[in-house]
Formats: C-alpha cells, structure tokens, sequence
C-alpha cells in the first residue's frame, strides 16, 4: 500500500541513514554534471605523466601504465556511470511500467488474456537466459556497436519493475474510484494510463534506484570482459586495467576506482532501503 | 498431476522463447560466417558450397528448427577456432565448473540462512543491525573488485601469499583445494549480502504469522521455532531462491571467475568463444543454459510439491 507523498517526505526525512545515501548520490551527480559541462576531470586522456607515477601534486593519485592521470579518470568516469545508469534505469524502468500496466490491466479479462499470457512468456524467457550470455549474444548480434551493452540491460531489467508493476496494477482496478471511472464510461486507456499507473509510482521510483545500482556493477564486469564501454573511461576499465598492474605491486588505479564505485553504490543502496521504507510502511516494519 | 502437465507445457513454451531469442541474436543476426571459414580468395562456387553447409540458402523456419534439432540431439558441430566437437568440449569443461562454483554456492547460501535467521530472530537488536548493515555493505561492493582484493591479499606477495594467484592444475585434494580457496571466497562474500537479506526478509515475513506466535505461546523453545516452524515454512521461498540463483550466480560467475583465474570450465570456454566469435560454441551455450534453467524451473515445481503439501 502507498503513503501519502506528504508522509512519505516526512518519514524519509526522519531517516539518517537514508539522507546520507541521498547526500552521497547528490555529491556524485554534482561531480558527473561538472564532467558533463567540462569543468571536471577533462584531462582524462591526456598522456603526459610517466609510467605508474606515485601521488605528486601534478597527479593526485598517480598515473597509469600510459601516463595517464588516475584522479582525472576517476572523475570522468562518474559521468559514464550516471550515463550507464540514467539510460538504462528510465528506459527499463518505462518498458516495465507500460508491459507490467498492460499485462495487469488484462489479466483475467474475458477473450483479452492473451496479451497477460504473452507479456508474462516475454518475461519469463528474458528471465532464463543467463544474463551474461544474453549480453555475449547481444554484443555479438550487433558487433561493436557501442549501445549493446544499454540494449542488453535494458532487455532484462525491466522484468521485476514489470512484475511488480503488474500485480499493483492488478490490485489497483478493482478499487472503488477505478469502477466508478468505468461506471462514469472513461475509455480504459484513460483510466489505466491517468489513474491507476500513476498510483505504482512508489514501485518506479524505488525499481528505478535498485536497476542504477545494477546498471552500474554490471558495466564493471561487462567492461573487465570487454563487452562493455567501447570508447571513453568507466570505472569497470580502470578496474580491468588494473587486474595486470596489481600483480606488479601498483595500487593506485584498483584503490581509486573501487573505492568511487563503492561509495556511490552505497550511497544508492542506502536511498533505495529508505524510499522502500519511506513508501512502504508494511515492509518497513518488518 | 494435471498441474504437473500444465507446467510441462508452460516450460514448453518457454523452452520455444528462449531458443528462439538464442537462434535470433546468434544465428539469424549473428555475423556471416562464411569468410571465417574459407578464407578471403573463395571462388564463386566455394562460397555457394560452404554458404549451403551452413544453410544460409534456406528459409527462416528451417533453420531455427535445424537448430532445435542440433540442440535436442546435442550434435552441436565443432568449434571454428580448435575443430574440437562442441559435445566433447562441454564434457570436458562442465566438470570443472561444477567443481569450482559448488562449493561456493552451497557456503554461501548455508550461511545467508544462518545469518538471516539470526537476524530475523534478534529483529531490532544490535546483531540485527550489524548484519543487515554488512549486508548492505556487501551489496556496494562489485564481484570485480572482492576478486581483485582477495587475490592480491591471498595469492601474492604483496598479501599473504598462500594460494596459486590463477590456473586450475588439479589432480587431488590439496591442489584442488589450493585452486578452488579464492575463487570460493570471492563467491561467497559476493553473494553472502544479498543471501543475508533475501533470507532475513523471508524469516521475518514467516516468524510474524499467527502459528507462530502461537508456537511461541506453547512454550516451544527459540531452536523448534526456527528450525520446524519458520525454517521448513520457508521452503518455498528459499527453493525459488536456490533455483533463480543458478542462472545468475552459477554461470554468469563462473563466466567472470574463470576469466579472471584462467580457470578452463565453461565459462572461460564462452568468454573465448566471444571474443573469437566462436559461433557453434556460443550458440551451444547459451542454448542449452537457457533450456537447463528452463528444466530446473519445471523440476522446482515438482519438488514444491514434494516439501509443501499446501501447494496442491
């Protein structure tokens, strides 16, 4: 059941651990805007140190095996993880709501069904297929494109959303104020999409944080097996780059790069349990 | 029974979808192989011969049946890159991936019930906190990077030293031992957070029914509570659970740990066969995974209603 979104802020804003994930996703959306607009972190590819330089006021945490700065990286690559985790978290977290919605709405339905029974086949084929080797097929189908790692996680996330979305939808429509839409002769496009969908928004909005984080660890293992960001710098290529560097007894690209990933994914975990917390006082007591 | 058959049949279907999208994203739109195979100076009749081996002349539903065909009767052809049979390189690798991930898994999970019951039982206690706490902490941190510490801290110089940092040269206990340490730890504390809270919010929903607290006001002792009421009440959850988590913990992690170990199982057979386009291999693997996990679904059906006699 959803709380009125005047509670909702109220009881999120009581909960500490959950304004702190907020503060530490803030700071990291600051940073990737500061990248984006090229105040931030734009010497990322530039050449100009050594090889596996130690920490020094030109280079703050070093530079690679290129010579490359470490904390420019770093930085920079906090725009690739906002963009990974944006574009993948509104498009499946849309593709969930609109499926799940239709799939719901039409359940038991008279001579309607089929479109439930197909939307729940699509998801639980999407869900059988190992989701690495979705992503191996979908890279290898589409060759070097750079959006096939987006097209593969987009694919698969939207799943849950959609299941979840799908039984609210289904125990939204036989409320009152939705018969009484019917009564009155509301087309049910209308009623579904201005009526009841928007009543699963605290399923979205909770979904939408819980597929950033898992756009965001998926990338780095993708990246390490070289399906993932093509061009550019990511936290998971500075991590692939420093699975040989660690062997050689060099730290500084596995030390910066993990701990950013780190503490931006806490940071998302945290928000997430609150605004479950916050929209669900069933769960929340648990 | 009838249920039984109507799963049967949804699994069917399912096993249609899955390779389906396999044959789509691997076959139809995979790349041409026809270059790969030959060379670049064919003449015109070569290619037409090899172009018509590979069936690239039939129609659209003949070949996603002779693919069926291929994966039912496990006559999946021969890898593009070493000529060796599909069928025989599975054989070879399925066991050692087997051997690798299992005991991980089963820690794993073991101790994510372990701690969740503890958890749900102490709810709101300090122990509670602490390891819902560490469970999210766990949940922050990347499979990439728990691999990379625990090898730099365990299996090289630079920590503790004591395993092989990669490789798979088993041919007994100890070794395989030596071998399977690090990548077991990694599976563990990779999975071991979110294990501790699926589980724990299981326990917790379980123990807050009206039987328990009856059970509880019998004077049933803290262990029956646990182990006969919540525990076995919770199997339904904990199956799909183990079920769902093999697709995704076992081959998708076995994918990334031989990779980086250079462990020859199945997953480093797939992660070649990516980046050589390997199409036979490729195609066979995601195939036949996808019909497995379609199999294991059925199977839980089956077994639900073996331990739960609510389940009708």
């Amino acid at each position: 059941m959803k709380t009125a979104p005047g509670h909702t802020w109220f009881k999120l804003r009581q909960d500490r651990v959950g304004l702190l994930g907020l503060a530490i996703v803030a700071v990291f959306f600051l940073l990737s805007l500061g990248v984006l607009f090229g105040w931030l972190g734009q010497g990322w590819s530039v050449a100009d140190g050594g090889r596996w330089e130690p920490a020094s006021v030109n280079h703050w945490l070093g530079t690679n095996l290129l010579g490359q700065d470490i904390f420019q990286r770093a930085v920079f690559s906090t725009r690739t993880a906002f963009e990974i985790g944006l574009v993948v978290s509104l498009l499946s977290t849309l593709l969930g709501a609109l499926l799940g919605a239709l799939a719901g709405w039409y359940n038991g339905k008279p001579g309607q069904s089929w479109v439930d029974g197909s939307i729940l086949w699509l998801m639980g084929v999407l869900d059988s297929i190992p989701f690495y080797l979705f992503v191996a097929a979908v890279a290898y189908a589409l060759q070097g494109w750079p959006w096939a790692m987006h097209v593969a996680m987009i694919a698969t996330f939207w799943t849950t959303t959609g299941r979840l979305v799908r039984a609210e939808v289904m125990r939204i429509k036989s409320r009152e104020f939705v018969l009484s839409a019917r009564t009155i002769g509301l087309p049910s496009p209308l009623i579904l999409f201005r009526h009841v969908l928007p009543n699963t928004q605290h399923i979205l909005l909770v979904q939408a944080t819980i597929v950033f984080v898992a756009a965001i660890k998926t990338e780095v293992i993708l990246s390490f097996l070289g399906l993932g960001v093509q061009d550019g710098v990511s936290w998971g290529l500075m991590l692939a780059e420093s699975t040989q560097e660690v062997l050689a007894g060099h730290f500084n690209n596995f030390l910066a790069a993990s701990l950013m990933l780190f503490v931006l994914l806490l940071g998302f975990n945290l928000l997430a349990d609150a605004l479950q917390d916050a929209f669900d006082p069933r769960q929340a007591s648990l | 029974m009838r249920s039984i058959l109507h799963k049967t049949i949804h699994g069917l279907f399912l096993i249609l979808g899955v390779t389906f999208i396999s044959f789509l994203l691997m076959v139809w739109f995979g790349p041409d192989q026809t270059y790969t195979l030959i060379g670049k100076n064919a003449t015109a009749s070569q290619i037409t011969e090899i172009r018509h081996q590979l069936g690239y002349d039939q129609p659209f539903t003949r070949r996603y049946l002779d693919y069926l065909v291929e994966l039912f009767t496990l006559d999946l052809g021969a890898s593009n890159s070493s000529g060796e049979p599909v069928s025989s390189i599975l054989k070879r690798t399925l066991p050692v991936s087997l051997a690798l991930m299992l005991p991980g898994f089963i820690i794993g999970n073991l101790l994510g019930i372990a701690l969740g019951l503890v958890a749900a039982f102490r709810r709101g206690t300090w122990s509670d906190r602490l390891i819902t706490g560490l469970s999210v902490t766990g949940m922050s941190i990347s499979f990439l990077i728990i691999i990379i510490a625990l090898q730099v801290l365990l299996s090289t110089p630079y920590g503790l030293n004591l395993f092989p940092a990669r490789g798979w040269q088993v041919d007994g206990l100890s070794s395989y031992l030596a071998y399977v340490t690090v990548p077991t730890l990694s599976l563990i504390m990779v999975t071991l957070g979110y294990n501790t809270r699926f589980y724990r919010a299981v326990f917790v929903e379980e123990s807050s029914r009206e039987h328990i607290r009856t059970a509880r006001a019998f004077g049933a002792s803290p262990a029956t509570l646990m182990w006969r009421h919540v525990l076995k009440n919770s199997l339904v959850p904990v199956t799909t659970r183990l079920m769902f988590s093999i697709p995704l913990v076992v081959i998708s992690g076995s994918l990334l740990i031989e990779t980086y170990f250079g462990i020859p199982g199945i997953g480093k057979v797939s992660f070649d066969a990516i980046t050589s386009g390997d199409q036979p291999v490729l195609k066979a693997v995601v195939g036949l995974t996808a019909v497995a996990f379609v199999l294991i679904q059925i199977m839980a059906d089956v077994i639900y209603r073996l331990v739960d006699p609510r389940i009708a």
